[in-house]
């Protein structure tokens, strides 16, 4: 019944959007015709509103949006307890680890970054935060679905919520504490507010390869809870494999295709080239990065669409 | 005619054992390699199931342990699928499946009451306006800030049962909760739920009680071993459901 109500709408939908083209139908029109055609735009528009708000996909979308915004808050709440300066705790570790990379190799690699050693310590943030929000936020979403057995016993509710809450925490996490230390080192280098407005691309980019691989680690969890052994070796290959403190170019050409694999390799060079280079990402990162994003996301959903059904017995 | 709020069709339910499975991917793998992995087993635990409830029929579910009656209640709420047959349900539902569950110990009564009313299903909106009725009627008014690992099993239970029934739900369903808290709690908590009744919501009631479904129930269900062995009168439901159990009582006495 409800997918045919989909369907429904979605037909109505396109069906305006068919016939609202007034250019593609070749008609030469005057500027009263654009005003009609304009008040038949927002005319259409409602309709088309009113459509989506009653369609099963936005009551959905509303759900979801319930839900999360209790469960991020409750994730937060739990772990800092009242005080959200411990946010600033989690900075500790990419700062540590930054501070003890350059002192080893940056003298070595600072050639490779105009020799300059600050160069080489910028580009290490750079990846460090990346890497430290993808370990963080698909470790915690992986054991998010078992961990709310309890819950899903009692309450029917939408499973690809409860990884999704996990990374909504780290997103606010990233945004409070991460960010700013970002935007920070864009400004200095690049004098430009639109780079650090531009650095939401990358992040974006990866909430959405995060969340589609959290969505998979976590309906597998369900199934094999001495998941999150292996998971730690898996992290440690994304972590190796992604140029966080080496240059890219050290890799030998012949490994070179296997490292681009790895979907963090991308989101980077992205985040590099916004926040130190100041200039718009190049698109084949760019491509690079959204096609595995998709990809990603939508094997996640698809895999924790087939299995849920089996979930039930085993939680 | 009114359309029925409940109705199954045919409905049966396989489900997987927990011990034999072994949640190990490493055990799982060595298995393949060796040539010794075998499906993990299936139980029946719901055997063809037909079932009509209309709205406002007050049904009660009487069976012994093991006989399948809260995992009926959980395919009516929609937690688990069946394997064969289709289950429609009309309406909105409202679980009352062992109290509490939904709550994070850590976090205030107040969060709480928000976190399990949007669990429930109301709007985040919805459940700031109602938040001081509910501690009202729940009594606990003084612990509004305070975690709820902190307060006794009893005023848990309060809590979770005034959430739940806080607004009219089109069907309810009742797990062996009629009464929770202490005797004043449990009167005002009849209170609610007789209320409730003449509200004329459907209400599904599980209950070991006898007494309790006798009272209250237009028609009972005596669930036998995943069957339904028995669906009308809810005194020649209890009669039966009684007379097996003499019986099973004598055979094993002798």
């Amino acid at each position: 019944m409800s997918i045919v109500h989909y369907q429904l709408s979605i037909i109505l939908i396109t069906e305006f959007e068919g016939t609202i083209s007034p250019k593609s139908a070749g008609v030469r029109y005057n500027a009263n015709y654009e005003f009609c055609f304009s008040l038949f735009m927002i005319i259409a528009r409602k309709k088309t509103l009113e459509i989506w708000e009653k369609s099963p996909v936005w009551k959905d979308v509303k759900r979801y949006w319930e839900l999360l915004s209790v469960l991020v808050p409750q994730n937060l709440k739990v772990r800092y307890r009242g005080s959200l300066l411990g946010i600033y705790w989690s900075l500790l570790n990419p700062i540590i680890m930054t501070v003890l990379y350059s002192t080893i190799f940056g003298t070595t690699f600072a050639s490779y970054y105009d020799d300059s050693i600050t160069n080489y310590v910028l580009a290490a943030v750079n990846g460090l935060l990346v890497v430290n929000f993808f370990n963080a936020s698909t470790t915690q979403a992986l054991v998010s679905i078992v961990e709310s057995g309890d819950l899903l016993n009692k309450i029917k509710l939408p499973i690809p919520v409860f990884p999704m809450s996990m990374i909504g925490a780290n997103i606010f996490q990233f945004m409070v504490g991460s960010f700013p230390l970002l935007a920070i080192v864009t400004l200095v280098k690049t004098h430009s507010l639109f780079s650090v407005i531009l650095l939401l691309l990358p992040f974006s980019l990866l909430i959405v390869v995060c969340t589609g691989i959290s969505l998979f680690v976590s309906s597998l969890y369900v199934f094999f809870r001495d998941l999150s052994y292996f998971y730690e070796i898996a992290t440690f290959v994304a972590w190796i494999t992604s140029p966080v403190f080496y240059p890219p170019d050290i890799v030998p050409e012949a490994v070179k295709p296997f490292i681009n694999l790895n979907p963090l390799v991308p989101v980077i060079q992205i985040f590099r080239q916004v926040s130190l280079e100041g200039r718009f990402p190049e698109s084949i990162y760019l491509i690079h990065g959204f096609c595995s994003g998709i990809i990603i996301l939508t094997l996640g959903w698809l895999f924790v669409r087939r299995v849920q059904s089996a979930f039930m017995d085993l939680l | 005619m009114t359309p029925e709020a409940i109705r199954l069709d045919h409905v049966s339910l396989w489900r997987r054992t927990q011990e034999e499975f072994s949640y190990d991917l490493k055990k799982t793998l060595f298995s393949l390699l060796q040539g010794k992995y075998t499906k993990p087993a299936k139980k029946q635990v719901l055997n063809d199931i037909n079932l009509v409830v209309n709205p406002g029929e007050k049904i009660g579910i009487i069976g012994s342990n093991g006989a399948g009656k809260s995992t009926l209640l959980k395919l009516i709420c929609g937690i688990l699928d069946p394997t064969e047959g289709k289950v429609r349900v009309r309406g909105n539902i409202a679980p009352l499946i062992e109290l509490g569950a939904g709550f994070n110990m850590n976090l205030s009564v107040r969060d709480n009451i928000i976190l399990y009313g949007v669990l429930l299903g109301y709007s985040k909106q919805e459940m700031l306006t109602r938040t001081l009725d509910i501690l009202n009627f729940a009594e606990l008014n003084d612990y509004a800030d305070m975690p709820v690992k902190s307060l006794s099993s009893g005023m848990k239970a309060r809590l979770g049962f005034t959430v739940a029934t806080d607004t009219e739900p089109d069907i309810l369903i009742l797990d062996e909760v009629l009464s929770v808290g202490d005797a004043k709690f449990a009167r005002k908590s009849r209170q609610r739920i007789d209320h409730l009744w003449e509200k004329s919501s459907t209400i599904l009631f599980v209950s070991h009680s006898l007494e309790y479904i006798d009272d209250l129930c237009d028609r009972a269900i005596w669930l036998n071993q995943g069957k339904i062995a028995f669906q009308g009168e809810t005194k020649e439901a209890i009669d039966l459901y009684l007379s097996h159990l003499d019986v099973k009582e004598y055979t094993h006495n002798n």
